[in-house]
């Protein structure tokens, strides 16, 4: 817990420095005609940049000790959440070669059977249906068209 | 009464077939995004936005505030009867919902809550309909500089009042307003905090970043407590809507209770969640049976349903008068006005009464539809649960997938999402609010430009945003608020006996 509270105010100083660069680099003080555009940005990141040196600070006073102690997830956790993140990652990465609808369907297939152990019959359908659905309803319906990926067009010709 | 023409005129937009099927439908959408963990009012309505963009504005605002409403009612479905609370306010309807229906009274507990609701919804749509024009009216006078005094309040208020550590609040509004700063400078034109990044001259759209904080942040927590579904069957009889409404005149202490702390919570942002856990606590504290709270006291039920219902409801008199949202949905469906080329604010009763006045009376409609449709429809809302996890987790990421990147047509605000998922997950297991960073990132530019107008109005001097007389009472009023959490910790500390809260020193 303390570990990823003091990386969390690590990266949110990186963000606030950052901030605070471009906009001394946009200038942050008075021109002709008012405030900089620097100005608002510099003054939220050296706020933000005080918050994290008071989180670091404060995460190793006494009064917080009893949250170094506890966990960030409970043990194992990380394996659930692993298997949702990483399937996923493959459907967005698939997305650039057949298109989102496609890709999504092969995402749900292989949860479904891998991870959840859904019976073929209910994965098969539920692969199907929910893309064909939700493919009327944005590409066709609302004319929200959908990433289509290199092959996409030439997979779906309709 | 001008008010009630207005209101007829308004009723005659949201009674129109077109509308009412519109808003049926966005009401038992909502009900099934309340009913599922993992999706939201506030990220089933961002979904939505790109498909609303294609019909009129009046129409798709009554969508995305149906799907509101009808997140609302179905929040407290699975609470009561799967002790699995669909949305964060119905956790507290857990804690004696579950246990009545356990006991055997299911459909009494499930009758509770939707009255509970509809009397607190209406309370809240009645302040709507009621002071909303005095309070436009009002709004009418502000200048930038009490624009930007409106805005501190607000987030002030997340700071002295909402309960987490201040320094990680202040962290989190400062990081949304970070992000809406990123990419083109409204003002000057420039770049902003892009380095060079093509795909950052986009900026971040607030709606990619709701999906992925409340969507797939909500998931991974899900997934890591892993998902025990054990039901309580359910039929709902007449008799039971009869015996309800019978014990709710019983119960009137803790449903005026629960509407009005719902009312005035929604005015200010934080919204339903906090309102819900205040009203069951009045409750509890001004019961005679304090005992039985938490074994099943319809008292237990009916507060903070009704407070959350009313804190939603109420939500909206702010963002459609002060262009200031009440809650993290409101934030959402404020910007899909923006979308619609609608600037939330004072100015939009002037211009487009038809628009105000028709979502007004859709709130109306809406909340009175819902709660048949909620009678009629509770154990089939139920039994969405009954699909295993493993079906509808996959179909909720793809769902995300496909809203995050309809905003833009960029496949970049999938990649975001994904990575707003995880820093939702890990700011809700470290105790970061993200309501603020959300609310701050719809707000951004509005606060941006409102301070360095009012700067240059005041030629520099920060003494601008305490002029009287409107901006001076706002301006103490907030930094009273802001300050709540020292001033209650030097209280704390000098009273003997009476432990300090360590949050101050944080």
């Amino acid at each position: 817990m303390r570990k990823a509270n003091v990386a969390i105010a690590l990266l949110l100083a990186a963000v606030a420095i950052l901030v605070i660069v471009d906009a001394v680099r946009l200038g942050f003080r008075w021109n002709a005609n008012g405030p900089e555009s620097g100005f608002f940005p510099f003054w939220l990141g050296a706020i933000l940049l005080v918050c994290a040196a008071v989180e670091l600070h404060g995460v190793f006073s006494e009064h917080r000790r009893h949250e170094a102690a506890r966990r960030l997830m409970p043990p194992g956790a990380w394996k659930p959440i692993a298997w949702v993140l990483a399937p996923a990652l493959a459907m967005v990465l698939a997305t650039e070669l057949v298109g989102l609808h496609l890709a999504a369907a092969l995402y749900l297939a292989f949860y479904m059977r891998a991870v959840g152990k859904i019976r073929w019959s209910t994965t098969v359908a539920v692969a199907v249906l929910v893309p064909a659905v939700l493919y009327v309803a944005f590409d066709k319906l609302f004319l929200v068209p959908m990433p289509q990926g290199l092959w996409g067009a030439k997979l779906l010709p309709f | 009464m001008s008010d009630l023409q207005n209101l007829l005129m308004g009723l005659g937009v949201a009674l129109e077939s077109y509308n009412l099927l519109v808003a049926l439908v966005g009401l038992v959408i909502g009900i099934v995004v309340g009913v599922l963990p993992g999706l939201g009012g506030a990220n089933g309505v961002a979904i939505l936005i790109p498909v609303v963009v294609s019909m009129r504005p009046t129409t798709g605002i009554i969508l995305l505030s149906s799907i509101y409403w009808g997140a609302l009612y179905g929040g407290s479905i699975t609470s009561i009867l799967f002790n699995i609370p669909g949305e964060p306010w119905s956790v507290a309807t857990t804690f004696d919902g579950y246990p009545m229906a356990k006991a055997g009274k299911p459909g009494e507990a499930l009758e509770l809550a939707f009255l509970a609701h509809a009397a607190g919804g209406l309370l809240g749509v009645v302040m709507l309909t009621f002071f909303a024009p005095a309070i436009a009216e009002f709004a009418l006078r502000f200048g930038p500089a009490e624009v930007f005094a409106v805005m501190v309040l607000t987030f002030s208020a997340f700071v002295g009042l909402g309960g987490k550590s201040p320094v990680k609040t202040i962290a989190s509004i400062m990081l949304g307003f970070i992000l809406a700063a990123v990419g083109l400078d409204i003002v000057s034109g420039t770049l902003r905090l892009t380095y060079g990044s093509v795909p950052l001259m986009g900026g971040f759209s607030f709606i990619v970043a709701v999906i992925g904080l409340f969507g797939l942040g909500e998931i991974f927590l899900t997934v890591e407590e892993g998902l025990k579904v054990d039901g309580i069957k359910v039929h709902l009889r007449f008799r039971d809507v009869r015996d309800g409404l019978k014990d709710l005149l019983h119960l009137k202490k803790a449903l005026v209770l629960g509407s009005v702390i719902g009312c005035w919570m929604g005015l200010k942002p934080g919204g339903a969640t906090p309102a819900s856990f205040m009203a069951y606590g009045f409750a509890k504290q001004s019961a005679s049976n304090r005992e039985q709270f938490g074994h099943g006291a319809p008292a237990g039920i009916v507060a903070p349903e009704s407070a959350a219902h009313a804190a939603g409801t109420s939500a909206t008199l702010p963002m459609i008068t002060l262009g200031i949202p009440g809650s993290p949905t409101m934030a959402v469906i404020m910007g899909g006005l923006m979308i619609f080329g609608l600037q939330p604010g004072p100015m939009l009763f002037k211009e487009h009464p038809d628009f105000v006045w028709g979502l007004i009376a859709s709130c109306w409609v809406g909340n009175i539809v819902g709660f048949f449709i909620v009678l009629a429809a509770a154990p089939l809302f139920a039994s969405i649960l009954k699909i295993r996890f493993a079906i509808f987790m996959p179909v909720i990421v793809y769902v995300c997938a496909v809203g995050a990147y309809a905003v833009n047509n960029r496949m970049i605000d999938v990649w975001y999402m994904r990575g707003f998922g995880v820093l939702g997950y890990l700011f809700k297991k470290l105790d970061y609010p993200i309501a603020p960073m959300v609310l701050a990132l719809v707000l951004g530019d509005m606060a941006e430009q409102a301070m360095r107008q009012a700067l240059i109005m005041g030629q520099g001097s920060p003494a601008v945003f305490f002029r009287p007389p409107i901006a001076l009472p706002i301006m103490v009023l907030a930094l009273a608020i802001f300050f709540w959490p020292v001033i209650s910790y030097v209280r704390h500390h000098y009273h003997p006996g009476s432990h300090p809260k360590a949050k101050a020193a944080a």
